[in-house]
């Protein structure tokens, strides 16, 4: 297998929002080579790539006092995530978030509708509405040219699979492949920053097509499994959570859409509307997502998203910003199936699971790793959360580059080659398993043995299984292709997450929300609630755990 | 499956396969039309038809599976 060397100051795997604006603000900071090394293209990459069209942020001229507005922060979309952040890395977010819009609104993402600053959706009624509409459809080729024009160097097709650490706790680059062709990339980097989106696939896909999910496909907790495996601690990896919309058609949203979630026969199923409201769509979702699946597994039946009666200047607002939301396809779809929002109810489902936890990281950026970064959705997400942290940890990382002198990989080429002969072997292997085969039995097993309501036996006997899974996927799995061996890395990734979720769920003898249900342990333990429940690669190589306020 | 592309209106300029965050256009060669190596992939986020510089060359198929319900 070919090698190539990339020698740079900052690396940023990933090229979704967080990793182009931390690569932006790299630049910007003194990092005289910048390297995105990004999976599939900047363009249209991640969780963001088609589009968004909502920020969430304040806007002292429109919010008015920020305890007030931060306030109303913890009963909103990602109330959990925020809290979980906590009280000072939430006010850094939102107190930086205005700078952000106007730094957007200047290279061209227009953060305005009609000339103000429209603020609707995901708040309850009464409540401080934080998301900023914004028509966000071309914001990643925006950003993509931003950090050209700063000449970032972007790497597309280039999968980052492991970092690499001096041997004592310090990052001193990376390893990564070609997704196109038979090639190793090593990255000496002086600082490298994770932003590598969500983590999916780890469940069964909400319909019977594995790829079809709310979530970018292409994106499987990378970040997380390589910091863990280079020794940093990840937080609340057994935490979890579903997303929902248009059963069927998951790659669609759900809160641009205006109506009422009612049954079968019109009732209502939340308290919060009556009627379509554009700028407060229906909270009934942002409280149990799995609303809709325990209406169908408990023979109540289907729940709609009733968009019937509202006024055809809604509609075309709704159509306005699905479509920078990045729906295009599903309002196509739409109209080749004929269906007219004003007269029909489109049914809508819970998708699949996810994790929610991932890789601590300070308004600083920083992790618990020396020369490690991170941001967006590798811990809390949405776009206005790797904005302003993928900035800060940018800039962090760019001033900590400037005080290393050596990041001499040569050092540690025993660990370099050892990799390389796994993929090699992946590679070389004519006959065996191929990835499709090990996606899909993990997630048989964490349907079955670690979804919403789970106790120890359960716990334990999936564990069992799934290490059997892993040392054979690690002995018998083949690629093809290059386009095979991202696969086989990505399943190896989310084998190694799905253990440390078992372990995780294990420890937390408790129950928390409506997600991480323990028969075993009905109660949620409030002595739990101001600590993180940490997880780490201990000295013998198995993971170990922890509860400490961070 | 997706995408569904008009041979006899594509170029051949290959943006489609360079901008695809799933690379189901894998293994597809410049000058040459896009090949379609793993449409089970697909995203359906419709990357390739924003991109395709000639309007309606590429279409994508919604597939059966996913087709939505409403009343």
């Amino acid at each position: 297998m070919e090698t190539q060397r990339v020698i740079c100051d900052v690396l940023c795997v990933g090229g979704g929002i967080a990793g182009l604006m931390a690569a932006i603000a790299a630049s910007e900071n003194g990092a005289v080579k910048v390297v995105v090394a990004e999976k599939s293209n900047t363009m249209h990459s991640g969780a963001a790539g088609m589009g968004n069209d909502h920020f969430q942020c304040y806007i002292p001229d429109v919010h008015g006092d920020y305890e007030a507005f931060a306030n109303d922060l913890l009963y909103g979309q990602f109330a959990g995530r925020i809290s979980a952040m906590g009280r000072e890395a939430m006010d850094f977010w939102f107190k930086n978030s205005y700078e952000i819009v106007k730094l957007w609104e200047s290279w061209g993402i227009p953060m305005k509708y009609e000339g103000r600053y429209e603020f609707a959706g995901h708040s309850f009624p009464g409540q401080t509405l934080n998301h900023l509409k914004y028509s966000g459809f071309n914001q990643k080729p925006i950003l993509t040219k931003q950090a050209r024009e700063h000449s970032v160097e972007i790497l597309n097709r280039v999968m980052v699979f492991d970092l690499i650490t001096d041997g004592q706790g310090k990052v001193i680059g990376a390893l990564g492949i070609s997704t196109r062709e038979d090639k190793l990339i090593e990255f000496e980097a002086k600082s490298v920053i994770l932003g590598t989106g969500p983590c999916v696939r780890m469940w069964p896909a909400p319909g019977l097509q594995d790829f079809n999910r709310p979530l970018p496909p292409s994106c499987t907790g990378d970040g997380r499994a390589m910091a863990y495996r280079a020794g940093a601690e990840l937080v609340d990896l057994e935490l979890t959570a579903v997303h929902a919309g248009p059963k069927y058609l998951a790659r669609a949203g759900q809160a641009t859409w205006i109506g009422v979630l009612r049954d079968r026969y019109d009732k209502p199923v939340g308290t919060f509307l009556t009627k379509p409201n554009r700028y407060y769509n229906d909270m009934t979702l942002e409280v149990n997502k799995g609303i809709f699946n325990e209406y169908i597994k408990s023979g109540k039946g289907p729940i709609y998203m009733d968009t019937r009666g509202m006024s055809e200047e809604d509609l075309q607002y709704m159509l306005y910003w699905m479509k920078h939301e990045g729906n295009i396809e599903l309002i196509k779809h739409l109209a080749e199936e004929g269906i007219d929002l004003r007269k029909n109810a489109v049914e809508f489902m819970t998708y699949d699971m996810h994790i929610v936890g991932g890789i601590p990281y300070n308004s600083k950026g920083q992790t618990s790793l020396e020369g490690l970064y991170a941001a967006g959705d590798e811990w809390a997400g949405g776009i206005s959360c790797a904005a302003v942290f993928g900035w800060s940890a940018g800039k962090n990382a760019a001033l900590y580059a400037t005080s290393v002198t050596s990041t001499d990989l040569d050092k540690v080429k025993t660990d370099i080659n050892t990799r390389k002969e796994m993929l090699q072997d992946l590679r070389s292997r004519k006959d065996g398993p191929k990835w499709q085969e090990a996606n899909y039995a993990l997630q048989q097993i964490m349907r079955d043995y670690c979804y919403t309501v789970k106790s120890e036996p359960l716990l334990e006997a999936g564990l069992e299984t799934l290490i059997r899974l892993k040392e054979k996927t690690h002995q018998y799995l083949m690629a093809e292709n290059p386009h095979e061996l991202m696969h086989c890395l990505e399943v190896f990734n989310l084998l190694d997450l799905a253990e440390l979720v078992f372990v995780g769920s294990l420890d937390r003898k408790e129950t928390r929300g409506i997600n991480f249900i323990r028969p075993d342990y009905i109660l949620t333990n409030p002595m739990l609630d101001a600590k993180r429940h940490l997880i780490r690669k201990g000295p013998d190589g198995l993971p170990v755990t922890e509860w400490r306020k961070i | 499956m997706p995408p569904v592309i008009n041979k006899e209106k594509c170029k051949a300029c290959g943006i489609c396969a360079d901008v695809c965050p799933m690379d189901v256009f894998f293994g597809t060669k410049k000058g040459e039309f896009p090949v379609i190596t793993y449409p089970e992939e697909c995203w359906h986020e419709g990357a390739c038809v924003q991109e395709c510089p000639i309007e309606g060359v590429i279409k994508l198929r919604i597939p059966l599976q996913m087709m939505i319900c409403y009343k």
